[in-house]
């Protein structure tokens, strides 16, 4: 029996360990990969993987590397808004983004060119740390040129605040005076939520199912791409691919129609970004009210809800050629049974106090949807206005938890778990009543496990309490309570509108307000689980 | 089985016996023939029966309680306060006989079904009928929609008051007030420690194991009656000992009983429109917030307590601990930003916030100086989120209370941790003993519902035309049975319209009923 360990034979290095040799070359090897924790979608050396030695330098190296790609692609994307400074605004619009560009590819280059050879692996929990830091770093990063740019001149905190509102497709601005605002910063704010809405797709279906968060496994056996025994490192770029087609596909029919209907080719495509990604900002300060426009405001509707359903049913939708997948999705039904629901008690309620027929059922309609979905692209004034009764804002302010549905652009807690937390009370209901009935909860044909409806119900209760722990935070820092209800709401749920004295803009939040905001967008984005897991010591460990 | 109201012969009894082991429980009511056994076994239980037994009972019983504030009338305010009283007393009385007598032979037994049914009747008659000497007095001059509110205000033990005047009004008013408030305390005991449990309502079968009491075996009813008996004398001990420490230290006899019934109670019904912050004494405010904490414990532990003749049954209880954590960090968060903010000096920050902290997130409701609506807006959105938490299962508070949330807490680590490890088997533990997936199942079912609740009812208000702040401070004050509202019904809530109160008495009821009992009545399952 040779005293070398070979790859695959754990049991000698017990042996070696039992026999108290002192310095053992081989320190304990890493777990084998499965299909499912593979990691990154380039190619990497993923069957077998000689023992390694540890070392402090890996971390580093890894980090490294993923920072020096991520500047490069942001980098990238600062050329649209260079090409729309050149043609509508002048060269002193375009020195902001050039700079910001040269910065952003400058040490992107000296991050990674270094290390370009360098073989990444991560593991499950990396994940977790690579999500989180990418959308913290982007957000640093892309407040670039709203720091370095003339007008508007914005402070470290605004600008921050505004870049993760755009990524996070919150909507919420603390900018005003967007009518005479050079283009290329309104179409960078666009551009902002373009990126983000992808990026949030991409999420929510690829990404976060495979590090196993909140039971969106239940979509594994959903999302479009090769089969599940397939390794991941092709699905998710597989994954990606598909959604980013249809993502495209939906802006361009929005942008298609909105130029049909009227606007300028700059103002259809902006309006396209915001409308697909659900965000809210929008190139005017009066928002889509400006145009005062119905067809406009019913395009928009049309958008708004195609781009509330699950994409992944897209996807699918595609591959069998026809809409009945998505038509018969239960989550998708649930939603727009709900959101229907709100929708009319919004109308109604309008027409109770005085609208007019049609009146009523536009505006319901329009404003409805779009607070729901956490779109926050407003008509007529909303909320502030004297026309809105004070029920209206609220009962959409709640509505705004709801969302739409996962795999979507929408914010909230989502519909898949409220009609998981609905069934789930329905059969404790039932089970009072006849205790030892065998009820499961079912979402369409599939019973679901206990193991995700834990991960509904816990995300449930975070959620609630990090609403609770916000408006707190914000009360504390001076703000009245509706200002704080309404913004904090606004914010996590990712809808961007306010309420109180943010109703109109959230310039008005002191530092420290703001500060707090971009973090709950932040973890309203990231679904709060990853967050909360740099906090935990288990997690360092 | 001794049934004496049957007045059964002795072979009818052991055909009871036979019914019984066939789990029926009708008997004819008082024929001496022997009827057959096939009849028995397809004769089917009649729940409207049992309905007008208990309800006739309850009435009978009820009316009894209008004698201590009859006697508080003669002995203080004279004949025309006497009155109304007397008047009530015979209604109930009368109705109550009514009601009862034509089924007084009836024997009850109570399924699980029935259970919840009873529950509801119960406290909705009782609100009704309790109505009675408000409306019927001449000082106060109150409308049904108002006297129910403050009737259902006291029974739930919310302490939320339209009355305004207090100092000036009868003392058997004031009395009645703080009396329902005793009452309501002791059937909140025997719903919360008792019959939810046994019901398995929002995860409360977890308490089964440990009410004091005879075995889980044996039948509703007699369990029910054994364990209330037994909280009942430790909740009157209390309520003495409550009543000799007001004493103590300065109120007069009658606002020291009456405060102690609003105390023990977790109700908050005090006898001046100021509340404490009208004795304005550092001492009472210390011994309000001591009790009220008192009363936030499980009941069940003071028996143990006293069976053990120790204190550490009530130490080592880990929800005791959990919830005196949570107390500790919220009186100390309360204290200290009184003082960091300048609105007190340091003593006064310190015994002001020490009460009222303990009060609101208690679901007493007793409050001081200036509360809410002078005191930097922090500390009552901080306590407002509080009283949702209540105190410990099995005490006179409201709110979702403290092992739910321990629960809820616990889950949600668990969660995390299977993130970073998902193979690993982690239990979710109270102190050594694990929780069943069903609990678990059945406080996340709770905790859904009674957010659900609380956002329907803030919508609701605001439909009416409440703005938000009041809106959502009224829901909270009443759905958590706490009593203090916000923004307009900051000192009450008589500024209310009367479907917002109608609606708010209905949300106290849902808060004391613990959101099932009342939402099970609509499902068509539970009348099958």
């Amino acid at each position: 029996m040779s005293d070398q360990p070979t790859p695959g034979d754990t049991g000698k290095i017990f042996v070696l360990q039992e026999r108290g040799v002192q310095d053992d070359p081989w320190p304990e090897r890493e777990p084998p990969l499965d299909s499912d924790a593979a990691w990154p979608p380039f190619p990497t050396s993923q069957t077998h993987r000689p023992i390694r030695r540890w070392s402090v330098w890996k971390p580093v190296k890894t980090w490294l590397y993923m920072v020096g790609v991520l500047l490069m692609l942001f980098s990238a994307t600062l050329l649209p808004p260079i090409a729309v400074a050149w043609w509508y605004d002048g060269h002193g619009v375009m020195w902001p983004f050039i700079e910001a560009l040269g910065v952003a590819l400058g040490i992107g280059l000296l991050c990674w060119g270094p290390l370009h050879r360098f073989r990444v692996e991560l593991r499950n929990r990396d994940g977790f740390i690579l999500v989180v830091a990418f959308w913290f770093l982007s957000s640093l990063l892309a407040a670039l040129p709203f720091l370095l740019s003339e007008t508007p001149q914005m402070r470290f905190v605004d600008a921050v605040f505004e870049t993760v509102s755009g990524l996070t497709t919150t909507g919420a601005t603390v900018l005003s005076g967007l009518d005479t605002m050079p283009k290329a910063i309104l179409y960078y704010r666009a551009q902002l939520h373009f990126l983000g809405g992808i990026g949030i797709v991409v999420l929510a279906v690829a990404l976060l199912p495979m590090l196993g968060i909140d039971g969106m496994q239940l979509y594994r056996a959903s999302t479009p791409g090769p089969m599940k025994d397939e390794k991941l490192t092709p699905r998710i770029t597989e994954t990606a691919k598909n959604l980013w087609y249809i993502y495209v596909g939906l802006n361009l029919a929005c942008f298609l129609a909105y130029w049909a209907a009227g606007m300028s080719p700059f103002d259809a495509l902006c309006y396209s970004f915001t409308t697909i990604a659900l965000g809210g900002l929008a190139p005017h300060d009066a928002s889509i009210g400006h145009f005062q426009s119905p067809l406009f405001e019913w395009i928009t509707i049309f958008f708004m809800l195609v781009a509330i359903v699950n994409f992944a049913l897209y996807f699918l939708a595609w591959r069998a050629r026809s809409l009945n997948v998505v038509f018969r999705d239960a989550e998708f039904r649930f939603g727009m049974q709900v959101v229907a629901g709100i929708v009319a008690l919004a109308s109604l309620h309008l027409y109770w106090n005085g609208g007019s027929l049609w009146a009523s059922i536009h505006l319901g309609v329009f404003q409805g949807i779009s607070i729901i979905s956490g779109t926050g692209l407003v008509t007529a004034g909303y909320p502030t206005h004297d026309s809105w009764p004070a029920f209206i804002p609220l009962l959409l302010l709640l509505g705004s938890f709801f969302g739409g549905c996962v795999g979507s652009t929408c914010g909230g807690i989502k519909a898949i778990r409220f009609l998981l937390l609905y069934k789930q009370s329905v059969r404790e209901s039932r089970l009072l009543v006849r205790p030892a009935a065998q009820i499961a909860v079912k979402l369409g044909d599939h019973p679901i496990p206990d193991q995700v409806m834990r991960a509904v119900w816990g995300f449930y209760y975070l959620y609630v309490f990090c609403y609770c722990a916000f408006s707190l935070g914000l009360v504390a820092t001076g703000v009245d309570m509706v200002t704080a209800f309404g913004t904090v709401a606004a914010c996590l749920n990712n809808m961007g509108v306010g309420l109180g004295d943010t109703a109109a803009g959230f310039g008005v939040l002191n530092d420290a307000a703001t500060w707090m905001m971009s973090l709950a967008m932040l973890v309203g984005r990231l679904e709060i689980f990853p967050l909360l897991l740099l906090f935990l010591p288990d997690f360092w460990k | 089985m001794q049934d004496p109201s049957t007045g059964a012969t002795q072979q009818e009894d052991s055909f009871h016996a036979e019914a019984e082991s066939l789990a029926l429980s009708e008997a004819p009511i008082s024929q001496p023939e022997v009827t057959t056994k096939i009849w028995r076994i397809e004769h089917r239980r009649s729940p409207l029966k049992t309905a007008l037994y208990m309800v006739g009972m309850l009435m009978i019983l009820f009316s009894t309680t209008m004698l201590p504030p009859m006697l508080v009338a003669w002995w203080y305010d004279g004949p025309s306060v006497v009155l109304p009283f007397a008047e009530a007393m015979g209604a109930m009385l009368g109705l109550g006989v009514l009601f009862w007598l034509p089924v007084c032979r009836y024997k009850i037994d109570l399924r699980n079904r029935d259970g919840f049914a009873v529950v509801v009747l119960f406290w909705v008659s009782l609100s009704v009928i309790g109505a009675l000497p408000f409306m019927l007095s001449a000082n106060p001059h109150m409308r049904l929609v108002d006297a129910v509110f403050e009737t259902i205000s006291g029974l739930t033990t919310t302490g939320a008051t339209v009355l305004s005047g207090l100092d000036t009004m009868p003392k058997a008013i004031v009395y009645y007030r703080a009396q329902l408030n005793f009452l309501g305390g002791m059937g909140i005991i025997v719903l919360a420690v008792a019959l939810l449990p046994m019901l398995g309502v929002g995860g409360m079968q977890l308490y089964k194991a440990e009410t004091p009491g005879p075995m889980k075996d044996e039948k509703l009813t007699p369990r029910i009656t054994e364990t209330a008996k037994n909280l009942w004398y430790i909740y009157v001990i209390l309520n003495v000992l409550c009543t000799l420490s007001f004493w103590a230290v300065g109120m007069n006899f009658f606002d020291a009983l009456c405060h102690s019934f609003a105390t023990l109670a977790l109700g908050g019904y005090s006898t001046h429109d100021a509340s404490i912050g009208f004795f304005n004494s550092p001492a009472i405010e210390l011994v309000a917030g001591f009790f009220s904490i008192v009363a936030a414990v499980n009941f069940a532990l003071f028996f143990l307590a006293w069976r053990a003749r120790s204190l550490k049954a009530i130490f080592r209880d880990a929800e005791f601990q959990f919830c005196m954590a949570v107390f500790g960090g919220i009186i100390l968060t309360t204290c200290l930003y009184l003082y960091w903010s300048g609105k007190f000096p340091v003593w006064e920050a310190f015994h002001r916030g020490f009460f009222q902290a303990a009060s609101v997130i208690t679901d007493n409701g007793l409050g001081t100086i200036g509360y809410p609506a002078d005191w930097p807006i922090f500390v009552p959105l901080l306590l407002l989120l509080g009283s949702f938490f209540g105190g410990c299962v099995g005490s006179t508070c409201g709110g979702i209370k403290a092992i739910r949330f321990l629960l809820l807490y616990k889950q949600s680590v668990r969660e995390a941790r299977l993130l970073i490890r998902p193979a690993a088997q982690i239990a979710v533990k109270v102190g050594d003993t694990p929780i069943p997936d069903r609990v678990m199942q059945a406080v996340w079912g709770f905790y859904y519902l009674y957010i659900f609740s609380y956002c329907f009812f803030s919508l609701a208000l605001t439909a009416t035309g409440v703005d938000l702040v009041t809106a959502f401070g009224s829901v909270a004050g009443c759905l958590n049975n706490m009593g203090i509202g916000l923004g307009e019904t900051a000192v009450g809530f008589a500024p209310l319209n009367d479907t917002a109160t109608w609606l708010l008495s209905l949300a106290m009821l849902i808060g004391r009923f613990e959101v099932f009992p009342l939402l099970l009545l609509f499902l068509p399952d539970f009348w099958k």
